[in-house]
């Protein structure tokens, strides 16, 4: 994502705030969308678009768990692993995804062939449909089972890549 | 007793009031305008206060009484800011407002807006919530098209707009210090208090900060009268109040009662379906995942603030989480201690390594490497971070534990001899 | 102790309350902790720093008894309020403390006798003295990579950081460097830099003295020496005229570090110093320090001892028929310029004193007006920067610029040719170089029209536009509330300057062959502004007796050279450019070779037959201040550690001392040469200073370049009436156009061979040389 493209998203929204500063984090996930997750570059152009310093720039952007400086599948799913999802099985979903995948059971990761990253999430505010796994940040759904959840990472699988990641 | 679906005016209407027609034909947008006809601002805070809502974000706080706290005579623009950041484990209630009755959250703001004379509202909304952000920014443009929001509504002098904030995945910022950080395009930690964000919040201008629900509440607020709200449920805890309940009943979801009207074994027995044939209820963390459980032998205790602290907990965000006796006390326990070290800012130090070492500490005890002194040690480290931080988020993962200990003495004593098997989950309950 | 603010006992709007017991005042509004320091009682702190910022209340070490407050209280951001009832030692207080103290250890490792903090280390010494003893807690501890360099300069041990994030404040509201934060969160956080990226910075050492845990520590300083055998002396820094405030860490004989003082100034530096000022020491040392004595005769050059030395320097300066001139470099102390004029009295009777400086009569009138110290930044309202780049020439004022404006919302203004270090931060009204008198009739307009303006000038610039200096002078005293300080150009220009020394007369006796003999004590004219002149002045056959640190291009002529010891190594007094008299110490020893400069001095008065009445520094300068006007009374007792003030110097002082008039014409472009301490020569010598070492350029805006048509891989000859030099290209923006910036004291002395010796102004002309 280039500081110009950067701009031009965040020029409506600027009166919006007093404080310029507020538009980081509107900018740095907007930059995300265009690879779903942040580069050095990225960064480097929100820092550019917002005129704060690069280091602030990340230092924000790591704070936030939905803010990735490290690359991540085309995909990712996060499986909520809190108390009323837990209670209902996400253990046993999360263990599913991690062996389908190929990834760490202690702390997820990317599928070998980049498609898909399982990721852990903390209470997605879907208790009611526990197990819920929330796909991006665009879809979250439930109730699963570890056989919904492997069919679920294969359709996603199967599906075209999306235009913008919002994650 | 019955729900009364007050907040919850789309469960009343029988469908979703996603378009600013279907949510006017349900009742909507008659309380604004007749407020700005008929009230000064000052007459719509006593309004307010008369009500006696108390703040649904889970510490109660009257809300109008906070609103009166913002100096009038500050020459600075006013915000109102809505805590939409519901990450509290067991809490799904705002998720609900904000997706099939976003205008009434809208119409709230506005009334809330106009009564502390504020310029700008700001829903800040959780970052995984994409789906139900869209559908407020959808809300905001249809309300602004027809005037709702903008310059001189309804040919007043009241100035009033909404901006929608996505946060990018961080409890923290529910609490309100935070959130105003994190508005402010800066890393989520809390600041030091006083400053009370009534007297200095975002953008160091006078700010009242209310949940969600709270905000909701006050269009049937004007419609129906402060006296109506008042009358309903308790003396303190006056009004309806959604409860989220969730983990092992058979009807998961969220259910808008009078407080005080309705007990705890109500809410999870008659609107919540019960538990599973055979089984029997072992723990409920009736406002979410940060307040100190309840056993069995509190389930007749009616659902309003002061009962439920007099049984030893609170009612906090609302989010009910019942355990049956299938599940492990010392495991959840160690998932919610888990859950706050990772949401941990690591601003201040009891709250960033407390958590972080209570989280060892029982991972030994589930993995069944624990002593006593372990047990000993636990608790002594409460003491180090309980009353000592920055913030209440490391209170929140204190207090639960503390309690669980005390309620089931007999599970960790059985923990720290065999260690705790991963018990089999629930099925899940198809809807 | 820097981490408490000062609290001043006797303000008028004291608070009253009881403290573990005892009736106490304070002012209203001072935070308890700093309360407590002042009235004896320690209230243990990390994260506060009242210099940083505000509080933060992040570490929870201050926690306090406060009766009716519900809990325990962070002292650090609980102002007093009358009648409040504190226990500060009580059970429930000192468990708060303990507690806090056992929670930052369970991830600290107890590596103490590696760390080089050891020893003197704040998280250290606090759980000794308010610690539980031993901690319970035996888990696994946080590991991060270790230990990583922050920069060429720093070293930062992850798993030592207790997140006080008081190096990221520094670096974020202090330095606004913007390069050190915080990231991830919770207990994963840590401090860094944008992905990793080198923290060079102008002010980056500071981190290390604010750290209260061996997670910052100074890579040159790794494993050097330990808190045991070290010894710390307190001194001030020499190498450009703010004169901040330093310590000295010593051991067998050496400077192994430059630290800000625990107890700072807060009239001068406030604790703070440059990277120049911290690691500069480094370059006493090195191949260019003059070990041994020289004496260069028809026989050629040998080397000798001190003795043989002098001997053969009165040899050369008596040997004289005419009289003596003796020049004075901008670091000579006061102590030795007045045994300087005190021979000139005596035993070189007839002497001819100057200075290597600017002319001081230009701006005679401006140094007449109300004057303030460093501290009085942070309290205008309204800051303006007349000319030069502080930033550059005297940097930690920098930073009081940065905290008015930041911390204080003060509007600043500078005025000049470049934007300069504070771009940032400054509204930059702009004036091209020999057009600030108009700027200057602006800035009179605000200055009325504020509370308390604060004007800070460069010597350099208005002494090359007197106009503006005297239309400066009228603003500044036109306003009662104004008060002005001098960006001062050599490092004792006002020591100098307030024994009366003149900076001319001196090049132009000597080009009259008027003089017999030249004795130069820290100065290298053949380096200095003006060094064409002075080369040709030089050229015949007047012996020169030089005393000098390192060698330079006036030792490698000089007929006799003295290696005297430098400013880390001797007692002296330097007065900076704000008139403050204050104290160097004597160090490190040096290299046997050399001796101080004062006793070299007086040596020679002994083998001339007129010996001054005194044999030591204080003495001299006790004797000095008997007899000058300028630094009456002045004493080492007077001076004390923090230094005095001396009275500002009359309009007529040094009226006679002034260069030829210049008109700079209209040929060429005009030239601006700046002094950059970091780029300068002391700074180029230093090893740990190699991130700052680039070389000397001709600098240009873009319009400027293209009128030229020269990119940034071109040579140029600059050709001035003065002399001419070569140097490559560079392209900034915002400067000036139709000018060159050159900097001064760097190592080939280029922008110096176009300058008369009076310093401007100057035109130059350029010649495109090579292209790359
Ligand atoms: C750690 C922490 C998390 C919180 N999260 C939320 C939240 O997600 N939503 C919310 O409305 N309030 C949350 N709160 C409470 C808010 O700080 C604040 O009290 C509330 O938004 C006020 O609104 P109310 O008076 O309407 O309840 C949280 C508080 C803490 C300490
Ligand atoms: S590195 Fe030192 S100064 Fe920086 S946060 Fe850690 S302990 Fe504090
Ligand atoms: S010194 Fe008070 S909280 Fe750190």
């Amino acid at each position: 994502m280039t500081a110009d493209q950067i701009r031009e998203y965040l020029e409506p929204r600027r009166h919006e705030f007093a404080d310029p500063r507020s538009l980081v984090l509107p900018a740095l996930k907007f930059a995300q969308t265009g690879r779903g997750y942040l580069t050095r570059e990225d960064m480097e152009a929100v820092a550019e678009a917002t005129g704060y310093s690069a280091s602030y720039v990340e230092s924000v952007a790591t704070f936030y768990d939905r803010v990735y400086t490290e690359p991540v599948g085309t995909r990712v799913v996060s499986v909520c692993v809190s108390m009323s999802c837990q209670l209902r099985g996400a253990d046993q979903v999360w263990e599913a995804l991690c062996d389908k995948e190929g990834v760490d059971h202690h702390h997820g990761g990317t599928s070998a062939d980049g498609r898909i990253t399982v990721q852990e999430a903390q209470c997605l505010g879907y208790c009611d449909r526990a197990a819920c796994i929330q796909v991006d940040a665009e879809e979250t759904q439930g109730p699963h089972t570890p056989d919904s959840a492997r069919a679920l990472v294969d359709e996603l699988r199967a599906a075209p890549d999306p235009d913008e990641y919002w994650r | 007793m019955p729900l009364l679906n007050s907040v919850y005016r789309q469960r009343e209407a029988g469908k979703p009031l996603v378009t600013l027609d279907d949510y006017r034909a349900a009742g909507g947008y008659q309380a604004l305008p007749k407020v700005l006809a008929e009230m000064d601002p000052d007459d719509l805070q006593y309004e307010f206060m008369r009500s006696g809502l108390r703040g649904r974000g889970g510490a109660g706080f009257p809300m109008g009484k906070k609103a009166s706290f913002l100096p009038k005579d500050s020459q600075r623009p006013k915000y109102v800011v809505c805590n939409a950041d519901e990450s509290e484990p067991g809490t799904f209630k705002d998720r609900e407002i904000m997706e099939f009755n976003p205008f009434q959250l809208l119409e709230g703001i506005t009334l809330a807006g106009y009564a502390i004379g504020a310029v700008r509202g700001y829903i800040y909304i959780r970052g995984e919530y994409e789906h139900q952000a869209r559908v407020l920014d959808r809300a905001v443009a249809e309300a602004r098209a027809a005037g709702l929001l903008g310059t001189g509504l309804f040919k007043s002098t009241f100035d009033f707009d909404i901006t929608v904030y996505r946060g990018a995945g961080a409890y923290i910022c529910g609490e309100e210090t935070a959130l105003l950080e994190s508005l402010e395009g800066k890393r989520g930690q809390p600041r030091l208090k006083p400053p009370f964000p009534a007297v200095a919040g975002l953008y160091h201008s006078p700010t009242l900060i209310n949940n969600v629900e709270t905000l909701a509440a006050l269009p049937p607020i004007v419609e129906k009268g402060a006296d109506w709200y008042a009358g309903l449920g308790t003396e303190k805890s006056p009004g309806t109040k959604i409860f989220c309940v969730s983990g092992h009943v058979m009807r998961p979801g969220n259910y808008e009662i009078v407080l005080g009207e309705t007990t705890l074994r109500e809410l999870i027995f008659v609107h919540a379906g019960g538990l599973r044939p055979g089984r029997r209820v072992k723990a409920v963390w009736v406002g979410g995942s940060s307040v100190p459980p309840l056993g069995e032998q509190h389930l007749d205790t009616p659902l309003d603030y002061e009962a439920l602290a007099a049984a030893g907990t609170m009612l906090g965000s609302g989010g009910c989480i019942v355990m049956d006796d299938s599940g492990s006390v010392v495991r959840t326990t160690l998932r919610l201690v888990t859950f706050y070290r990772h949401e941990s800012c690591g601003k201040c130090s009891p709250c960033r390594e407390g958590t972080s070492w209570m989280e060892k500490l029982l991972q030994r005890i589930v993995d069944g490497q624990a002593g006593p002194d372990d047990l000993e040690m636990l608790k002594a480290l409460f003491g180090r971070i309980s009353g000592r931080t920055l913030c209440p988020l490391a209170e929140g993962a204190v207090g639960p534990v503390r309690t669980a200990l005390e309620l089931f003495p007999d599970d960790w004593a059985d923990a720290l001899e065999n260690g705790v098997p991963v018990p089999e989950p629930m099925l899940p309950v198809s809807s | 102790m820097a981490d408490y603010a000062r609290v001043d006992l006797d303000a008028e709007n004291q608070v009253t309350f009881e403290l573990n017991g005892r009736q106490v005042s304070a002012p209203a509004g001072t935070m308890l902790v700093d309360a407590c320091y002042a009235h004896g009682v320690e209230v243990p702190i990390f994260c506060y720093e009242p210099r940083i910022g505000p509080p933060v209340g992040a570490c929870r070490m201050c926690l306090v008894e406060v009766e009716g407050m519900r809990g325990l209280q962070t002292a650090c951001s609980t102002p007093v309020r009358p009648d409040m009832v504190v226990r500060t030692d009580s059970p429930a207080a000192k468990d708060g403390q303990e507690g806090v103290l056992e929670i930052l250890l369970m991830n600290h490792p107890l590596d103490c006798p590696v760390c080089d903090k050891g020893g003197e280390c704040p998280l250290q010494d606090r759980s000794f003295k308010f610690g539980g003893g031993k901690s319970r807690f035996f888990e696994g501890k946080r590991h991060f990579p270790k230990p990583l360099e922050l920069s060429s300069r720093i070293a930062l041990d992850q798993e030592r950081c207790i997140s006080c994030f008081r190096c990221v404040r520094f670096s974020q509201e202090v330095a606004q460097d913007g390069q050190l934060t915080m990231q991830e969160r919770g207990v994963q956080s840590q401090i860094t830099t944008f992905s990793g990226d080198a923290y060079e910075d102008r002010f980056t050492g500071n981190i290390i003295d604010v750290c209260p845990v061996g997670a910052l520590t100074s890579i040159p300083y790794r494993f050097v020496a330990r808190p045991w055998d070290i010894t710390n002396t307190p001194s001030v820094c020499g190498l450009c005229p703010v004169g901040c405030n330093t310590e000295l860490t010593l051991r067998d004989g050496d400077v192994k570090r430059v630290t800000g003082r625990p107890d700072p100034n807060y009239e001068v530096e406030e604790g703070w110093l440059c990277d120049v000022g911290r690691w500069g020491f480094d370059g006493d040392g090195g191949i260019t320090r003059l070990t041994r004595a020289i004496v260069r005769d028809a026989n050629g050059e040998r080397h000798t001892d001190l003795t043989d030395a002098v001997a053969a320097a009165t040899v050369a300066l008596r040997g004289a028929s005419k009289p003596v001139g003796v020049l004075l470099g901008a670091t000579a102390t006061v102590e030795e310029a007045a045994i300087a004029l005190e021979l000139a009295g005596g035993a070189l009777a007839g002497a001819r004193v100057a200075r290597l400086g600017i002319p001081a009569a230009p701006l005679a009138a401006l140094r007449a007006t109300p004057r303030a110290q460093l501290d009085e930044i942070e309290r205008a309202d309204l800051v303006a920067v007349v000319g030069g780049d502080p930033g550059l020439a005297q940097p930690i004022t920098e930073l009081r610029m940065r905290k008015a404006v930041l911390r204080n919302g003060a509007r600043l203004v500078t005025i000049g040719s470049r934007p300069g270090t504070l771009a940032d931060v400054a509204t930059h009204v702009h004036a091209a170089p020999g057009a600030l008198t108009a700027a200057v009739a602006e800035l009179a307009a605000q200055i009325g029209a504020t509370g308390r303006p604060v004007v800070l000038w460069d010597e350099a610039e208005l002494a090359a536009e007197p106009a503006a200096a005297e239309a400066l002078a009228e603003a500044v005293s036109a306003n009662g509330a104004t008060r002005q300080i001098e960006l001062g150009a050599d490092v004792n220009g006002a020591g100098l300057r307030a024994l009366g020394i003149p900076a001319t007369g001196l090049l132009e006796a000597l080009e009259a062959g008027e003089l017999g003999a030249l004795l130069t004590v820290r100065a290298d004219p053949r380096s200095a502004p003006g060094r064409v002149a002075w080369e040709a002045a030089l050229e015949g056959d007047v012996p020169v007796v030089a005393l000098a640190t390192h060698a330079d291009r006036t030792t490698d002529a000089a007929t006799v050279v003295i290696p005297v010891q430098s400013l880390l190594e001797q007692e002296g007094t330097l007065v900076s450019m704000t008139g403050r008299a204050q104290r160097v110490r004597r160090g490190a020893e040096g290299p046997a070779g050399a001796a101080p400069g004062w006793e070299v001095l007086i040596a020679l008065g002994h083998h001339l037959g007129a010996p001054p009445a005194y044999r030591t520094a204080s003495a001299a300068l006790a004797a000095a201040g008997g007899r000058y006007a300028g630094i009456e009374g002045l004493t080492y007792d007077a001076m004390g550690v923090g230094g005095v003030e001396l009275p500002r110097p009359a309009a007529d002082h040094l009226a006679a001392d002034a260069g030829p008039a210049r008109a700079a014409g209209s040929d060429g472009l005009a030239l601006v040469a700046t002094r950059d301490v970091y780029g300068g020569r002391e700074a180029s010598r230093a090893p740990a200073l190699a991130a700052f070492h680039a070389p000397a350029a001709a600098t240009v805006s873009p319009a400027t370049a293209a009128a030229l048509d020269v990119t940034d891989a071109d040579t140029v000859t600059l050709t001035s009436p003065y002399g001419a030099a070569s140097l490559p290209v560079r392209i900034v923006d915002g400067l000036s156009d139709d000018a060159v910036f050159v900097t001064l004291g760097t190592a080939d002395a280029a922008a110096e061979a176009l300058m008369p010796p009076d310093r401007g102004p100057v035109r130059v002309g350029v010649s495109v040389e090579a292209r790359r």
